[in-house]
Order: C-alpha cells, then structure tokens, then sequence
C-alpha cells in the first residue's frame, strides 16, 4: 500500500502535512550523509574511512526512502527533491549542514544526531501508519550500527589524553545549540501529531532524547550548555554553509537535469 | 614456540592494536581469518570489523583477537609440514567430496 492510497494520503491536510514532515527527515539524512561522505579518504584510519562512508551511503538510502514517501503526497521524484530546491526549500536542522570540521565535531555531532533520529523513529514506529511504521522499524535497524559507532568513537575520545577530552567539550559546546534544534517542530507538526501518525510529540521526544543522551555525556565527564538554539532550519532559515554544500552537490545534476545514465 | 608478533617484528605494544578478525558465515561453519583492524581495544575492533568485513556477504558472527595473542609456527621451520615418505594413504581425497556436499546442505539449512 502506498501511502497516497492509505486513509492519511487521501485527507488533504494530513497529505501536505505529513509530506512536509517526512521532507524534513529526509534532508536531515541527505545533508548528514553528504557531510559523512565528505571524510571518504580523510578519516583517521582506514577503518574509520570505510565504516562512515559506508554510514554515509546508508544516510543516502534512508533520505531516498523518505523522499519517495514524500513524493507520494506532495508529488516529484526523490532526485528532483534532493537536488532541484533552493536552500530556503530545505527542512534539515542546522546542525547537520555544519562542515565537518575536526574528527572530535564530527563525532559528537554523529552521537547527538543519531540519537534524536532514533527517539524520532521510534515515535513514527508505533504509530498507526502501516506503511510508515514498517519503514522506521525498517531504518531503525540500520541505524543501530550508526549508534554504536558514534557512541563507541565517542566514549575513546573522551576518555583518552587531556587534549581529546578538551576537543570533544569545545566540540560539544559548539555541537549542542543546534542539536537541540533537531527538535525543533516542522511547522505542521500539530497536524501531525494530533493525527496519530507520530506518538510522540516534538516536545516528549526532545525531553527524551535530552535524558538519553545528558546520561552518556555526565558518565564521560562532558558538561552540557543549556543555552538555547535559536529557531532554524525546520522553516528553511539556514546557513551560508548549506548554500555551498548544496552548490557542491548538486554540481553534476544542475549540469543536465533530467539526464539519465 | 614464537610468538606471532616476533616473527612479524612487532612490538607487543603494536600487536596488541591490531586484532585479526575471524568471520562466521552461518552457525554451522567454521569462523575464518579474513583480516585484520587497527583498535585501540578489542569492543572497538568488532565495531570496525563489521563493516570492513561484513558490510557485503552475509555472516552470523565476527571475533577478533588482538595479534599479541597469537602463537604461530616460525616458517624456518616449514619443513615440519613436508612428509618425507609416502603418505599418500592419508590424503582420502574423497573426504572432501564429502565435506563439499555437507556445507552446501549446511548451508540450505541456514
């Protein structure tokens, strides 16, 4: 079943809002995983190379799957989604369209991230939506791995020399403003959660996540800031850095649009 | 008998960072050595090794062993494999017909 033929693909305003909101979660992946790619042949260690890139691949294919569900309701095809918008089209949180900067940002930025997409597929995986729910139980396995790595990268850096522990807390400062943004309610969230789709609202999930993760980051000895993000990417205000990173992008789509090979 | 990082001339501060990474195709087979990671300790090894290892064919299980474990025969000493009189009597080549039909019977089970 498609879920333009599901009973929330025929109302119209569940249609457009909940198309919205699975935008949203798509650009979140595509600009993550266009950010990991970045590190394919820089990474620390061969290992860490092929692992994230591997991660970033898998960012990709979840943003491919979320964009043909919401080409679904709001028409256009996953490439046209991906790469014929504007930055001010696009939904994602600030926080993933930072450049990488160090292994330190890029780790903890992963570790925060991953773990507000998992409460985020966790709402959607109990929700009345068949098609949608098999999808999030579906993501959610692979992004278990995403998890670990970024969790396991985390806690050695942390705990290694007085330098890498001094990195990964500027990392986090600069890290957490933004991340609390991932929560940050699309602008039809209403709409969609009082339909039922999602069982959580973006308010219990941020408060969710923010347990989840503060628990991990005390056990490391970080501090979190509780400074607040201002509002951002979820109404398309972004930064300069999203600008060149869809300008590289979309570099060879721009070139033939439409061409096939 | 040598040690594996001696003959290798490492030092066991380097062959404890490098862990030889065993894969397991299905509960039946046998875990095979198909490389090896550079970690810091053996939870992060498995982490790598999923990916450098496991991210094409299908597999149920990964160890990994820090290399500084490993006790292995020095090849000077390869002679000891080589039989000096006829052993032929030992081969039984079709034991491994044998084995052939069992895995792929093993493997229809998985």
């Amino acid at each position: 079943m498609s879920l333009a033929q599901s009973p929330l693909g025929r109302r119209d305003d569940l249609r457009a809002a909940f198309g919205g909101y699975l935008l949203a979660l798509a650009d979140d992946e595509l600009v993550l995983g266009h950010r990991h790619s970045e590190w394919t042949g820089f990474a620390p260690d061969i290992e860490s190379d092929v692992a994230l890139s591997s991660v970033a691949q898998e960012e990709i294919g979840h943003a491919r799957l979320f964009y043909e569900r919401a080409g679904d309701l709001l028409g256009g095809t996953p490439d046209d989604l991906a790469y014929g918008r504007a930055p001010d089209g696009f939904r994602n949180a600030v926080l993933v369209e930072r450049p990488n900067g160090d292994w330190g940002f890029t780790i903890v930025r992963m570790f925060l991230y991953d773990r507000a997409d998992a409460v985020r597929l966790d709402a959607l995986a109990g929700g009345p939506v068949e098609p949608l729910a098999d999808l999030a139980k579906t993501l959610r396995r692979e992004e278990k791995y995403h998890l670990l790595y970024g969790e396991q990268w985390l806690r050695r850096l942390a705990g290694a020399s007085d330098e890498a522990h001094a990195r990964i807390q500027g990392a986090l400062d600069a890290a957490w403003p933004e991340a609390v943004g991932v929560f940050e309610p699309v602008e039809e969230e209403r709409t969609v959660v009082e339909s039922g789709i999602m069982t959580l609202d973006a308010a219990a999930q941020a408060e969710r996540w923010r347990r989840e993760v503060t628990a991990v980051l005390e056990e490391l000895g970080l501090r979190v800031t509780e400074e607040r993000g201002g509002p951002g990417g979820r109404s398309g205000t972004h930064s300069e850095d999203l600008t060149v990173l869809l300008g590289d992008m979309t570099e060879v789509w721009r070139a033939e649009p439409g061409a096939t090979w | 008998m040598p040690a594996l990082m001696e003959l290798l001339r490492m030092t066991q501060q380097q062959a404890s960072r490098i862990f030889a990474v065993f894969r397991q195709d299905t509960k039946n087979d046998p875990h095979v050595h198909v490389g090896e990671v550079h970690a810091t300790d053996a939870e992060m090894a498995l982490v790598l090794a999923k990916e450098q290892f496991a991210r094409r064919d299908l597999c149920v299980n990964l160890w990994a062993v820090p290399m500084s474990a490993i006790a292995a025969t020095a090849y000077d000493d390869a002679d000891i494999f080589e039989p000096s009189t006829d052993k032929s009597y030992r081969f039984g080549g079709s034991y491994r017909e044998q084995q052939r039909v069992m895995r792929t019977k093993r493997r229809d089970q998985r």
